[in-house]
């Protein structure tokens, strides 16, 4: 893999990651809410636990990345 | 000479486009999300990506079993390869994970890479997607009729459809064997609405059937309400004809593969009597091409399980590095980390769809893609496609592997070691900083 390859599958991979919790919030939140009738909390409820999601776990996932390929701050 | 150069190459896309557009262009193809069955094996279904998984997987085997049988010690042909791509993927990863982790990790991470890609490749090959076995759709379209439990029709209880389903094929040559699409057709799609009675549907088909083989002629109204008189001319003009499907009317028909279905037949209101299919005589078939062969990762029931797989491993390697103390990464009852190590957890289970669905969208929207292009735009644009493919199938065997290794190494890592390694960071960053001051002043 070229040395610009790795940076760019661990990026790619991230993306999705975050598309996926969000989108499986919103599908999770809409089906409960068909099931409650609660329309649209649990979605909404959805949309912020998929978000919480994302953000701790893309948190541990690009720690990894800024220590192998995070240059620091600049003075 | 730049002018000719250019203009003999405007022309040859300008040829190999109209070569493409005009004389090779097929029909319309279908798209078919679930990975189709090709035979059952007890109560198992053996499907097409099922099958190109195991060949690869064969051939995989075969190649690393000829390359390794009679090893030397300057390694050439097969030999020399393997270990060049062996010795790549143990380079990599030990750069991320570390030796004595990388070594762990290893055969798991580069046989997922492995795998991934040789699949990924293997599904561009251009006999996939293009031959397998035929199933006649007007067979199909009565076996959903018919059948008590269609599989994505359901009758209510008033005896009326309550969901539509779509039902589609195109023309093709032949009769048996390898099918060849007959070019320059269109494909029809014939559709079930909800609230309609069988028989209604029946009445429908047999107007719409008769309307696209025989030049029955009939509105698109008509066609969506035929009348009894009009369905009693359709029938006729399908009757009279010769080379265009026949009704099979009265008695039950069960000379076929699907005789249980069609056996029950339905009941035409207009016409008064059963319809226990069509018979689509002469060269031309209305079936659908059931390929033997496709990219085993265009199926979300394979990435699933690869996706499994990989989180059962990075699992196993974190109780395996921590011991129970894996959990506490999880279950945590100190403040606000309670509730992070609850999210962790959760990330941990998304993780496999993430998996999932990245690797089963790039691969089947890659072949959509490819599909799309080859009956809309062949030969010109549908290069440019497999080469982004090859990219693409490249790049998600390796977004597959190195997330998993990442995954892998974040599991065997202590709670807390990432302000640990912030550390280190910092110290190796001041590090090279004095490095960068004593080489700028040795200048």
């Amino acid at each position: 893999m070229g040395s610009w390859m790795v940076p760019t599958a661990y990026l790619l991979g991230i993306g999705w990651y975050f598309a996926t919790c969000i989108i499986l919030g919103v599908v999770i939140g809409r089906w409960a809410d068909a099931r409650t009738g609660l329309e649209p909390v649990l979605t909404l409820a959805g949309i912020v636990l998929g978000l919480a999601v994302a953000m701790v776990g893309g948190i541990r996932m690009l720690l990894p990345f800024m220590r192998r390929f995070g240059t620091g701050p600049t003075e | 000479m730049k002018l000719v150069i250019g203009l003999a190459a405007f022309v040859g896309v300008l040829v190999w486009l109209g070569i493409g557009l005009f004389i090779a262009q097929g029909p319309q193809p279908e798209i078919i999300v679930p990975a189709e069955v090709i035979t059952k094996v007890g109560p198992l279904n053996l499907t097409n990506t099922l099958i190109t998984s195991w060949v690869v997987m064969a051939l995989m085997i075969l190649f690393f079993w000829t390359a390794t049988r009679s090893m030397k010690l300057l390694p050439t042909g097969a030999q020399n390869f393997a270990e060049a791509v062996i010795s790549f993927l143990v380079g990599q990863v030990e750069e991320i994970a570390g030796e004595k982790n990388g070594r762990r990790f290893f055969a798991v991470v580069a046989t997922i890479f492995l795998f991934v890609i040789c699949n990924n490749w293997f599904g561009l090959m251009p006999f996939f997607n293009a031959f397998g076995k035929h199933e006649d759709v007007h067979h199909h379209v009565f076996h959903e009729l018919t059948s008590e439990h269609p599989k994505d029709l359901t009758l209510g209880e008033d005896g009326r459809y309550i969901e539509g389903n779509g039902f589609g094929g195109w023309i093709m040559d032949g009769d048996g064997g390898l099918i060849i699409a007959k070019p320059r057709t269109k494909a029809i799609d014939f559709e079930v609405h909800e609230g309609e009675t069988p028989g209604e549907a029946a009445d429908r088909y047999i107007v719409f059937v008769a309307k696209h083989f025989a030049g029955f002629e009939a509105t698109d109204e008509e066609l969506e309400h035929p009348t009894a008189e009009m369905v009693a001319a359709a029938a006729a003009t399908l009757d009279g004809t010769d080379g265009h499907p026949h009704l099979l009317l009265g008695e039950a028909h069960a000379a076929d593969d699907h005789g249980a279905a069609a056996a029950h037949g339905l009941a035409s209101p207009a016409l008064h009597q059963t319809i226990t299919g069509i018979d689509f005589e002469g060269a031309k078939k209305f079936g659908l091409v059931i390929p033997l062969f496709r990219g085993a990762f265009s199926d979300v029931n394979n990435t699933l399980a690869l996706g499994i797989v990989a989180f059962l491993c990075i699992e196993f390697w974190g109780f395996q590095a921590l011991g129970f103390g894996y959990l506490k990464k999880f279950f945590n009852l100190n403040g606000v980390n309670a509730f992070v190590g609850i999210l962790e957890l959760l990330s941990e289970f998304i993780r496999i769809i993430s998996f999932t669905f990245r690797l089963f969208g790039n691969i089947f929207a890659g072949e959509v893609l490819i599909l799309m292009l080859t009956f809309l735009m062949p030969f010109l644009f549908v290069d440019i496609i497999y080469g982004l493919e090859l990219f693409v199938g490249f790049i998600q065997a390796a977004v597959f592997a190195l997330l998993t290794l990442v995954f892998a190494v974040g599991a065997v890592e202590h709670h807390g070691e990432d302000e640990h390694h912030e550390g280190h960071h910092g110290e190796d960053a001041g590090a090279d900083a004095h490095h960068a001051h004593g080489a700028a002043a040795a200048h």
